[in-house]
């Protein structure tokens, strides 16, 4: 199945077209899945309201440009991108046209936005009674503080995801990216894909209401229904586990990599075989023989000297060798890669070709972080980069929408489009 | 709430469930209204032998780590290490759309049993493979856990403390399966749909990897690499990014924790300006009506890091005078998204959440009251996602299925337990 790619299999999504006002990260994420698979998306912008994340990361800081950053062109890969502007009637008409032969329209504005730019659901309906509606915002829209705005970083606090990353002695550690924006938008395509089979089954669309801050809350539910049933909070633990309470179970200090970079490994033991694995691997009689370690309980119980033995075999180490090491005798062992790892050097990925490279018209050729399922009989795409500022203006308003070339001239000089 | 007549939006769909890997997009699908039915080993699947359980005392049926991932589902076991359990599994494999294998690569090995053979028995199933690493690769029978995916997939290395000698960190709460089981639902969904639009069109085996889900998800990572070059640093409660920056996360008065995003520096003028009245009812504005400060964070397209610094931890020390919650309210209503850093719990008396009717009130197995469970990350308009029915106990459903579905005599069904099939 590694020829995914090869042209000559079906797109799952391909006759399906979204009407895309979606922005920043949390919204392109769910229809980057959708246009991956297939799906014609139409991101519309203006300058009133355009994807700030355009300006996100440029990678010419000293020439910013509406297309310059890399990070939105990863985001909105396999799009169409049009202009319309909602003040004027025809770039109105424009958009209203679009959501008529749209399937799905979906936007991740504040609460209410989307209504004050004109575009109700009861309007929506009107236009088009078989689109469906998928609605992302912070939280929700009902509710007492619906009126609240979320970045990825303040839904994970307010989640309680955040507070179940780090160290129980020092503050948080959180997130280090906005993960909440990964992940509403993963629900925002899976909500869009469940609607369409309910449409399918049905004849019925609907609406759907995604509360970025939810997506985050039901990652939470062992603490949940922990605190609820036995009393108890959750205490952060690092990267030891508690459930189950295994040991060792951390990430150890290895030698610098060869770019003098700190490097760490990540060793687990769930098993007697996996413990004796390792004592053998690491020779040191201290493991092997000492009763503080003999099983997992009294493994667990002297967890922080066991660590430290651990320390002072894999800080002799090199992460990448010692991980083929461990993982050929049968140790769950990962060494915690940066960017550059995954994409020089992680056989795995280069030979599932996770990384495939395509063109964008600014940026060049570049590549993309792959979609990570491979299908037997069907495909995902990697055509292109992301839209330039209205780049298929033209091409969607007269092969789409019907305008003729004329009229889409005439557009562009009203500033309609 | 149990079954009911409540349509869900993929009511009608059937599944079958396999192995440790599949839980939580089987839970995604049951609580959407599909039956997912999952078949455990005698013993019982691997989260049942994971803590916490209700009292602390071990029940393969009061595992609270069983019951987060397992709402709405149907349980029934089924030796996959025995050869006679293979007639059982492909009657049961007759009457579902989608296999959910979330088993180790050769485990159906044992019971004669692939996705190619069970395309061959009935063609238009989706079977969907969950592993590790993918079916194909030279790691594809590496051995993994949660923290060796988000190790190797990216997350950790973003994630951890200003202080390097300090490991990365993995965020608690098995999210390298989540992330994997809600792509698999993309996966699957799409190909149902390539299927149920093409007449007669055959099913499909599709291949998810976590690696790969979890290598997906990493933000601004990727992008930093591949555009510039550049490697993010992990920093502590904030972003990970190429060079150092101030802090995003404070203590606040009562030892509470606020998240001020980007820093507190405003992505507007006008709301900087707002922030900056906020300030000066305590006094707290510092140097920060100097002009110069709006022109280099409104108008310098540099970001000049060292003023943005200086402005961030001004406003840092700030909200440091101030209990947590009024620091959260009042941001907010100034449209910061600056958030309250909870314990999950403190969401469950939050009347947003209550008036949304997040929560589903449920049963757990061996707890005398109900729990609230989080509900569903979206809300439909007209099939709603809800709690079809409490975490099954271990093959509770086995007469059900075995005997009134799939037709074995009572005397038959005794048979296969007492040789250990079911």
């Amino acid at each position: 199945m590694s020829s995914e790619l090869s042209t000559d299999k079906l797109l799952p999504l391909e006759g399906i077209t979204v009407c895309d006002f979606t922005w920043i990260v949390a919204g392109p994420q769910a229809t980057r899945i959708l246009a991956d698979l297939g799906a014609d998306v139409i991101k519309v912008e203006n300058e009133s309201y355009i994807d700030s994340m355009r300006w996100g990361q440029q990678v010419d800081p000293e020439n910013p440009s509406f297309n310059g950053s890399g990070f939105h062109n990863n985001f909105n890969r396999n799009k169409r991108g049009i202009t319309a502007n909602l003040h004027h009637p025809l770039g109105r008409e424009v958009v209203e046209k679009l959501i008529k032969k749209s399937d799905i329209v979906i936007e991740n504005y504040s609460a209410g936005a989307f209504d004050r730019m004109g575009f109700s659901w009861d309007r929506i309906q009107e236009l088009n009674p078989t689109a469906i509606y998928i609605s992302l915002s912070g939280f929700g829209h009902t509710g007492r503080d619906r009126s609240y705005i979320t970045w990825g970083p303040t839904a994970a606090a307010v989640s309680g995801c955040t507070q179940m990353s780090g160290f129980p002695d020092k503050e948080p550690a959180g997130w280090g990216y906005s993960y909440l924006d990964h992940t509403a938008g993963y629900y925002g395509a899976i909500a869009a894909l469940m609607a369409l089979h309910h449409r399918k089954n049905t004849g019925e669309a609907q609406y759907v209401d995604i509360s970025q801050i939810e997506t985050g809350m039901v990652l939470t539910g062992v603490p949940l229904l922990d605190y609820q049933v036995n009393s108890r909070s959750y205490q952060r633990i690092g990267n030891r586990s508690r459930y189950p309470a295994v040991a060792p179970h951390n990430t150890y200090r290895c030698k610098q990599d060869n770019k003098g970079r700190d490097s760490w490994i990540a060793i687990v033991v769930e098993e007697t075989l996996q413990w004796n694995a390792l004592c053998d691997l690491i020779g040191d009689p201290r493991l092997k023989d000492d009763p503080r370690f003999k099983d997992n309980e009294s493994r667990k119980k002297n967890e922080d000297v066991l660590d430290e033995i651990l320390n002072e075999f894999t800080v002799e180490n090199e992460a990448q060798s010692l991980m083929y090491r461990l993982q050929s005798i049968g140790v769950p062992a990962g060494l915690c890669q940066r960017t550059d790892d995954k994409m020089r050097s992680d056989e795995q990925l280069l030979f599932r070709d996770f990384y495939p490279s395509a063109p964008h018209d600014h940026l060049g050729e570049h590549r993309y972080e792959g979609y990570p399922a491979k299908f037997s009989d069907a495909r995902w795409k990697m055509e292109r980069g992301a839209p330039l500022l209205g780049q298929d203006t033209f091409d969607v308003l007269t092969n789409l929408l019907g305008y003729s070339p004329e009229e889409v001239a005439n557009m562009i000089a009203e500033l309609a489009v | 709430m149990t079954d009911s007549l409540i349509v869900g939006p993929l009511e009608g769909l059937k599944v079958l469930e396999i192995g440790d890997l599949a839980e939580i997009t089987g839970k995604l699908l049951a609580d959407a209204g599909a039956r997912v039915i999952r078949i455990e080993p005698l013993e019982g699947a691997k989260s049942r032998h994971q803590g916490p359980y209700v009292d602390d005392v071990f029940d393969v049926n009061h595992s609270l780590r069983f019951a987060a991932s397992n709402t709405s589902k149907l349980s029934i076991t089924l030796s996959l290490n025995d050869l006679r359990s293979e007639e059982l599994l492909v009657k049961l494999l007759q009457d579902v759309d989608v296999i959910l294998d979330g088993s180790s690569i050769g485990t159906l090995n044992n019971i004669s049993m692939n996705a190619e053979r069970a395309l061959k028995l009935k063609p238009e199933i989706i079977w969907c493979s969950i592993t590790p690493f993918g079916l194909t690769g030279p790691w594809k029978d590496w051995h993994s856990s949660d923290l060796v995916q988000l190790a190797l997939g990216g997350p950790m290395m973003s994630t951890g403390y200003d202080d390097h000698d300090l490991p990365p960190i993995r965020s608690d709460g098995e999210h390298s399966l989540a992330i994997a089981g809600e792509y698999a639902v993309t996966a699957l969904l799409s190909a149902l749909w390539l299927r149920d639009m093409n007449d007669g069109r055959a099913g499909q085996i599709i291949d998810v990897s976590v690696h790969e889900a979890v290598s997906a998800t990493t933000e601004g990572a990727f992008a930093n690499w591949e555009y510039m070059q550049k490697i993010v640093l992990r920093q502590t409660g904030r972003h990970a990014a190429p060079v150092r920056m101030s802090p995003w996360q404070y203590p606040c008065k009562d030892g509470e924790y606020v998240l001020m995003m980007g820093g507190g520096i405003p992505r507007e003028k006008k709301i900087f300006d707002v922030l900056l009245e906020w300030m000066d009812e305590y006094k707290a504005a510092g140097d920060l009506h100097d002009p110069s400060y709006v022109e280099v964070l409104y108008t310098d397209p540099t970001m000049n890091v060292e003023i943005r610094n200086h402005v961030s931890e001004t406003i840092g020390r700030f909200i440091q005078l101030l209990p947590a919650e009024d620091v959260y309210r009042r941001a907010q209503d100034l449209h910061l998204p600056w958030g309250l850093v909870r314990r999950s719990e403190e969401n469950l008396d939050d009347p947003h959440w209550k008036e949304r009717e997040f929560w589903w009130e449920g049963e757990v197995s061996g707890y005398q009251s109900t729990v609230l469970y989080p509900g569903a990350p979206y809300k439909f308009e007209k099939s709603p996602v809800y709690l079809r029915r409490r975490p099954p106990l271990l093959g509770e459903h086995n007469y059900q299925i075995y005997a009134e579905e799939l037709g074995y005599s009572e005397a038959e069904l005794i048979a296969f337990a007492n040789s250990g099939i079911v």
